[in-house]
């Protein structure tokens, strides 16, 4: 493969600034679009508009669905209703799909489907954006070097399809199967995988598990011997009382949740929210507790001391099911509501009351697990405390307690012989998730172990590194810089796209069949379908079928079935049914399970004690602590403030960036920096008024702790829902890649501004909220 | 910081509904202007008439009951200008395909559909008057319907013009009411609106009268301007009083006009109330009139009138559009 | 008259999380052109921190029953309908806009295509006995359609007991939606 700069030094220009004379030129072109990494070697393509779906989406109408021209009055002959999921966040959402005309004009949720029980999140009404997304990937295109500049050239599937194959096949080639990886996200994936592994690559790696919901996953593991779930095993809808530790409900819109939460509170749910921010739910909450960030593990330790010094825990369950009461105490006896009263700023009278209360409650209350669990090094321990409380509060299967959902038994379609691998875990963490193939080790050790040259060859699907992969955005495009070969399967020219050696546009989840999902387990096990609603739009093609392409043209016939429609068929017939069935309603599901413990009843855990572990003698082993415990982060200096991330209700980061239908709405546009009266005071920030109640919308730039400055300005948000320590901001703002007309410059990135992370030393998620910021107010 | 302690967030986005209403700009204004201008004309014009017919009172006669140059012209001007202002109502719709939409209604509650009866009722009134004042321009012309009309006209002259000084106030009032109706706007929701504009209007009539009345002429419609201009006065006053006496929503809005800092064409609302319509389009003229009455020697003598007709624009200006920029009942 | 409908809405702010996939429903449905919104999402937060309280809700048409767009609407245009909302003749509609400055609730707009629209409370949908499309979408069933005419009576169901007021009630225009507060306690 030809890529620019390959004659340049392997070394970042020098920030001294001493750069070679014969690159001059061309460092100083790939420095104006380097967006803040000091590396050229890969440089940042734009992809020509013509390579995208631009004017030809015009002829589909584009246009005229965004802008609703269509009438709901017209004549509803030509109407079909396609049931398949959401894609616009990993929940999975059953849709119904309305078709009119051969245009998707509306999506509402399946009646059919569980988790949207008829219902969607505002994202998921949103798929239009998505599909008739003018600036969407049209052909496959292939980076050339021409007279020392690359480009993309529009290239035919076939030859795209020759040269993945040939890049990777040569890579394995030279460098062995453990030099190739893939960093994934979105449920398209598993064709890729089956690709792979025909070839034995099983390096797999996604961000959605270190940089999101693994410390959670692994501290239910290690505690009650299975995960927390998605959709999380709380029994949200009979629960009497909750507390939520950050988890943003509201604005994090899980479908599902959000539907038992509400109705949670029509029957007299009470929730206490422990946050820096008012958030929605705080919003909802009996109880409001501002905590200051990185605290959490000393408030769980100092409820846990009343529970157990109050003698407020559930004794006989504890006695009967758990292990480690006297370690635990050990740890905790010294965490008074006092001591905890200084650390995190609440009063140590409220630490009782809420530790009383929940445990009165119990066992019908609970704990929320949360998901995005990787907020600073200690995301596992801090998940443990939760689960330990819950423990103590005695409410396993209990209404209203921890609960474990089931899964549809869908027998797992007959593995094709594959050549052996090096290794079924590459994660040198001692609890990173095991025996899960689609996750072998973490995102950032795929980056460390590029950056070290171990790693020569990518394939990236469905995640945008440059603005997800929180090593630091920096870091993540040095890892790039470092690649032989690089291939993304994107449906949108996302900023990882321009790194990319090859571009395969893949079609959107509403236009292709993905695997059969079973994987999320609730109180009706379930399977549901994808299918296409509508044809692929432009040359784009599913993931299946490219997956199916690149094994072929490594001359691996038999992997695939000769369609997926087969493949899909045959899957059901195993369980008595059919795809012709299922397409119907898009799911099959089962009745609902007994989710509650019979009294009597013995409880099993999965664990090595067979109990709940509320010490772990597993991580003792390992040499990390066996109890949760409080350990002090860094904070901010004099002028600067944590730097908090949360979600909009609207959007999904990446996935819904470019999406002008979602982003539509004033409240979508941008993102903000939040920061209290104060704070602004302080940085004499003021809003002037522009009458009518609204103020001139004023703008600053952030600057972290180790000097980078945002690329774009952000606008401010004053507000008193936040601590004076703290600013928030949403992730998923300020894309540089001019090609996503809509995203491009809206807001700040919150990636950009983070170049300190620390690693979990349990299962190796990322925390990256140390990250200090001060503001460069806007001339 | 200021003292906020509500903090509201919208999704809201109409166009011209947020931040605030501006659905009427320009035409409407000049439509409540020139309306209120045909409605003065006609009742100074018809009021003339009768008074000379009755009296003997007013202005040299013409000959053959035919009446003096300003009547001629402003009978005349009164259907023309309400037709312009009409036009501007016409563009200002957005549906225009469906105006005669207003024709198939009858809507006694609405303002807007009782204004456009009205004005129906308006223009063959006001057209015979402009005929009957101009016959001998039209005799000359001998045309046979024109003759039976304005031989009907002459045997029905009283009835005909003391109808369309009625009409003539109608309109003139409507023009206000059509605006004080909408309580939703609490700057509008004033019944002595209709009066402010209807004397307004009168005034601005009168003062358009004397920049073509010929100097014999001038002095009955200077008159009739002081007094209009003393009523507008006084009714603006109670306006004024009525509007920041009344509850917050009433008192908030008649301080964004009086007080606001809210600019119009890059001028605050305060600055044109007080400066532009108060002291240049009602004091000054007024004061320039009076002198002038009192014999002494003006030597621009249209400029009162010109600064009254621009006091009348501006005011239809300013009420329109601060309206809309204040909020909605609350 | 039993049999006639007289539709309204219970809001019910308790549970409402501001989240929007009512707005996004309604533009979908009704093909709202880009810009135009029939419903909309407020969030209002009271206090100083650490004190603070916070009521979402989802605002549309109040379909009056004393409905100041239809009394001011020259061609009426605006109309009651028969089933207690109020709607909009397009073939009738000039555009004239005395409907947007008449409505104290700022729920209108003028369409691109020249005539008045807001929420017609999915007339199309009610007449096929479907839940209106932002009441259908929404996940928390903070909107509730409800029918004041219905003997079973859901309305007074939803509500009892709990704080409920109606906006701008001085207005005189008789809304039919009915919001259930944001200060009352769960589950009360
Ligand atoms: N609409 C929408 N929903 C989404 C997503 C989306 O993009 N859009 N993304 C989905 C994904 S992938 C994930 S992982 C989840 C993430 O959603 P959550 O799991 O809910 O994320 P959290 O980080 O727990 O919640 C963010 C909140 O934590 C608070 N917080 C920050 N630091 C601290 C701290 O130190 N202590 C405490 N107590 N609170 C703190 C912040 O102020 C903020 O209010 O959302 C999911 N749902
Ligand atoms: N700074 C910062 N970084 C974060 C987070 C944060 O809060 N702040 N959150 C973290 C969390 S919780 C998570 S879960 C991760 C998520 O991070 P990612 O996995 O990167 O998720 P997205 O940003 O949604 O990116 C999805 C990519 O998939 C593409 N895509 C969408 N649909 C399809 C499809 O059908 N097929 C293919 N092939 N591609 C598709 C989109 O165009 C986009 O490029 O980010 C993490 N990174
Ligand atoms: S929660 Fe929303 S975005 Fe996620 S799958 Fe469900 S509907 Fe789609
Ligand atoms: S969909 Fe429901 S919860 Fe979401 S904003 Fe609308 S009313 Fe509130
Ligand atoms: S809310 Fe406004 S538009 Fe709706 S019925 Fe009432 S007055 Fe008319
Ligand atoms: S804009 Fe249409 S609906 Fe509104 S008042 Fe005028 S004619 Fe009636
Ligand atoms: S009832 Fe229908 S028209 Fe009205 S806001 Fe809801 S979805 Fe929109
Ligand atoms: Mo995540």
């Amino acid at each position: 493969m030809s890529r620019t700069g390959s004659h340049l030094s392997r070394q970042s220009p020098p920030a001294s600034g001493i750069t070679l004379p014969e690159n001059k030129n061309q460092n100083q072109e790939t420095m104006n679009m380097n967006h803040g990494r000091n590396v050229n070697r890969r440089d940042f393509l734009k992809i020509s508009s013509l390579f995208l779906a631009g004017t030809a989406a015009a002829s589909y109408g584009v246009g005229e669905v965004l802008n609703g021209s269509s009438n709901a009055f017209a004549d509803e002959n030509g109407e079909k209703v396609v049931y398949s999921f959401c894609e616009h966040c990993f929940w999975r959402c059953g849709i119904a799909a309305h078709v009119r005309d051969g245009k998707i004009y509306k999506i509402t949720g399946s009646e059919h489907h569980p988790l949207s029980n008829g219902r969607l999140c505002p994202r998921g009404t949103g798929g239009i954006g998505q599909i008739y997304d003018p600036d969407r990937l049209a052909h496959p295109l292939i980076r050339e070097k021409k007279g020392g500049k690359s480009t993309y050239r529009k290239a035919s599937w076939d030859e795209a399809i020759t040269a993945v194959a040939e890049g990777f096949y040569k890579t394995r080639e030279k460098y062995g199967p453990g030099s190739i990886a893939m960093l994934h996200h979105g449920y398209g994936v598993s064709f890729f995988k089956s690709m792979f592994k025909g070839i034995g690559v099983n390096q797999f790696a996604k961000p959605s598990y270190d940089f999101c919901c693994g410390p959670r996953r692994e501290a239910f593991n290690l505690t009650y011997g299975h995960p927390a779930g998605t959709p999380e095993g709380i029994d949200i809808i009979n629960s009497k009382y909750l507390i939520f530790f950050g988890t943003h409900y509201g604005e994090n819109m899980h479908n599902t949740a959000v539907q038992e939460l509400s109705e949670g509170i029509r029957r007299g749910l009470k929730i206490v929210v422990f946050d820096p921010r008012f958030s929605t739910i705080a919003g909802k909450a009996e109880k409001w507790l501002p905590i200051k960030p990185a605290t959490d593990i000393a408030m769980m330790q100092a409820i846990m001391h009343v529970m157990i010094s109050e003698n407020r825990y559930d004794r006989e369950f504890v006695n009967r099911y758990t292990v480690g009461l006297n370690e635990l105490w050990a740890e905790v006896s010294e965490m008074t509501p006092e001591k905890a009263a200084e650390i995190t700023d609440i009063p140590a009278d409220d630490i009782r009351t809420i530790a009383r209360e929940f445990a009165s409650h119990a066992p019908n209350a609970a704990v929320h697990p949360g998901r995005r669990t990787n907020w600073y090094s200690d995301g596992t321990q801090r998940v443990r405390a939760i689960a330990i409380l819950n423990a103590l509060a005695g409410n396993y299967k209990m209404p209203g307690g921890v609960v474990k959902f089931d899964t549809f038994d869908l027998p797992k379609p007959e593995a094709h012989p594959h050549p052996a691998f090096e290794k079924e875990c590459y994660s040198k963490f001692p609890f990173f998730v095991k025996n899960v193939s689609s996750n072998t080790l973490g995102s950032h050790e795929i980056v460390e172990k590029t950056i070290e040259g171990d790693i020569k060859a990518w394939m990236v699907y469905g995640v945008n590194v440059p603005e997800t992969v929180t090593f630091g955005r920096k870091t993540a495009l040095e890892a790039i810089d470092k690649l032989d070969f690089m291939v993304v399967v994107d449906t949108l020219p996302m900023e990882v796209t321009g790194y990319a050696d090859v571009v395969l546009p893949e079609c959107t989840y509403l236009e292709r069949y993905d695997d059969l999902d079973n994987g999320r387990p609730y109180r009706t096990p379930f399977v549901a379908l994808r299918q296409p609603v509508v044809p692929p739009m432009y040359d784009s093609r599913p993931g299946n079928e490219i997956a199916k392409m690149i094994a072929e043209k490594w001359g691996l016939h038999g992997i695939f079935e000769e369609n997926v429609e087969t493949y899909l068929d045959k899957r059901l017939q195993k369980i008595g049914s059919s795809l012709a069935e299922i397409k119907k309603t898009g799911t099959l599901v089962k009745p609902e399970t007994d989710l509650y413990r019979k009294p009597g009843e013995a409880l099993k855990f999965k664990t090595p004690s067979g109990k709940i572990e509320l010490a772990s003698a597993q991580m003792k082993a390992a040499g990390l602590d066996s109890v949760p415990r409080y350990m002090r982060h860094p904070e901010p200096a004099d002028g600067f403030y944590r730097l908090l991330t949360g979600r909009k209700p609207m959007l999904t980061f990446g996935r819904t960036a470019n999406n002008r239908f979602l982003g539509e709405l004033p409240t979508a546009q941008e993102n903000e920096i939040w920061m209290h009266p104060d704070v602004a005071a302080k940085h004499d920030i003021h809003l002037e008024t522009a009458g009518h109640g609204q103020n001139e919308p004023v703008y600053v730039r952030l600057k972290n702790q180790d000097g980078i400055v945002s690329e774009f300005p952000i606008k401010v948000k004053i507000t008193e829902r936040i601590r004076r320590d703290s600013v928030y901001m949403v992730h998923g703002f300020g894309h540089y890649l001019k090609k996503l007309s809509w995203a491009y410059k809206r807001g700040a990135s919150h990636n950009q501004m983070i170049s300190r992370t620390e690693i979990d030393p349990v299962m190796g998620g990322v925390g990256y909220q140390n990250n200090f910021v001060t503001f460069i107010k806007e001339a | 910081m200021t003292e906020t302690t509500t903090e509201i967030i919208s999704t809201k986005m109409n166009p011209n509904v947020l931040p605030h209403l501006h659905i009427w700009e320009w035409h409407i204004p000049l439509y409540l202007f020139l309306g209120g201008l045909a409605g003065g004309l006609l009742i100074i014009t018809a009021i003339m008439i009768v008074i000379k017919r009755h009296f003997g009172v007013g202005p040299r006669d013409e000959g053959e009951g035919c009446p003096c140059l300003a009547v001629r012209i402003g009978s005349l001007l009164a259907p023309v200008l309400l037709g312009v202002g009409m036009l501007f109502l016409f563009l200002d719709l957005a549906n225009k395909f469906y105006v005669w939409a207003f024709y198939t209604t009858v809507q006694p509650t609405s303002p807007m559909s009782a204004g456009s009866w009205i004005l129906i009722a308006f223009f063959p009134m006001a057209v015979l008057q402009a005929m009957l004042v101009n016959k001998k321009f039209l005799r000359d012309r001998n045309i046979g319907v024109v003759n039976k009309l304005i031989d009907w006209t002459e045997d029905h002259l009283t009835l005909v013009a003391l109808l369309n000084a009625h009409i003539g106030i109608g309109i003139g009032i409507y023009t206000g009411i059509l605006l004080s109706f909408f309580y939703a706007r609490p700057l509008w929701s004033s019944s002595i609106l209709g009066m402010l504009f209807l004397v307004s209007g009168i005034s601005s009539a009168a003062a358009l009268m004397l920049l073509f009345a010929p100097d014999n002429e001038k002095p009955i419609y200077s008159k009739i301007d002081v007094n209009a201009l003393w009523i507008e006065m006084v009714v603006l006053g109670l306006f004024v009083l009525g509007g920041i006496t009344g509850p917050s929503n009433n008192s908030g809005a008649m301080m964004h006009l009086i007080g606001g800092d809210y600019q119009m064409a890059g001028m605050s609302y305060m600055l044109w109330f007080w400066g532009i319509f108060v002291a240049l389009g009602l004091v000054l003229p007024m004061l320039l009139e009076f002198l002038e009455a009192v014999g002494v020697h003006i030597r621009f003598p249209l400029v009162a009138p010109v600064l009254v007709l621009i006091g009348g624009l501006v005011l239809r200006f300013l009420i329109v559009f601060a309206g809309q920029t204040y909020h909605t009942f609350m | 008259m039993a049999d006639k409908k007289n539709y309204g809405m219970v809001i019910d702010t308790r549970v409402c999380v501001g989240c929007s996939a009512c707005v996004y429903a309604c533009k979908s449905e009704n093909g709202v052109p880009e810009g135009y919104c029939r419903d909309w999402v407020v969030q209002e937060t009271k206090g100083r921190f650490p004190k603070l309280s916070m009521e979402n809700r989802s605002e549309r048409c109040q379909h009056c029953e004393n409905a100041p767009c239809v009394t001011y609407c020259p061609t009426r245009a605006s109309h009651y309908d028969d089933n207690g909302t109020v709607q909009i003749n397009r073939s009738r509609c000039t555009g004239c806009k005395a409907c947007l400055a008449a409505c104290p609730y700022d729920a209108r707009y003028v369409h691109p295509q020249g005539f008045a629209d807001k929420c017609s409370l999915c007339k199309h949908r009610l007449d096929e006995g479907l839940d209106t499309a932002c009441v259908s979408v929404c996940p928390t069933k903070s909107l509730n359609l409800v029918d004041f005419n219905d003997p079973e009576n859901k309305a007074e169901r939803l509500m009892n007991g709990k704080e409920v007021y109606r906006q701008k009630d001085h207005a005189g225009t008789n809304p039919s939606l009915y919001w259930i507060s944001a200060r009352n306690k769960p589950g009360e």
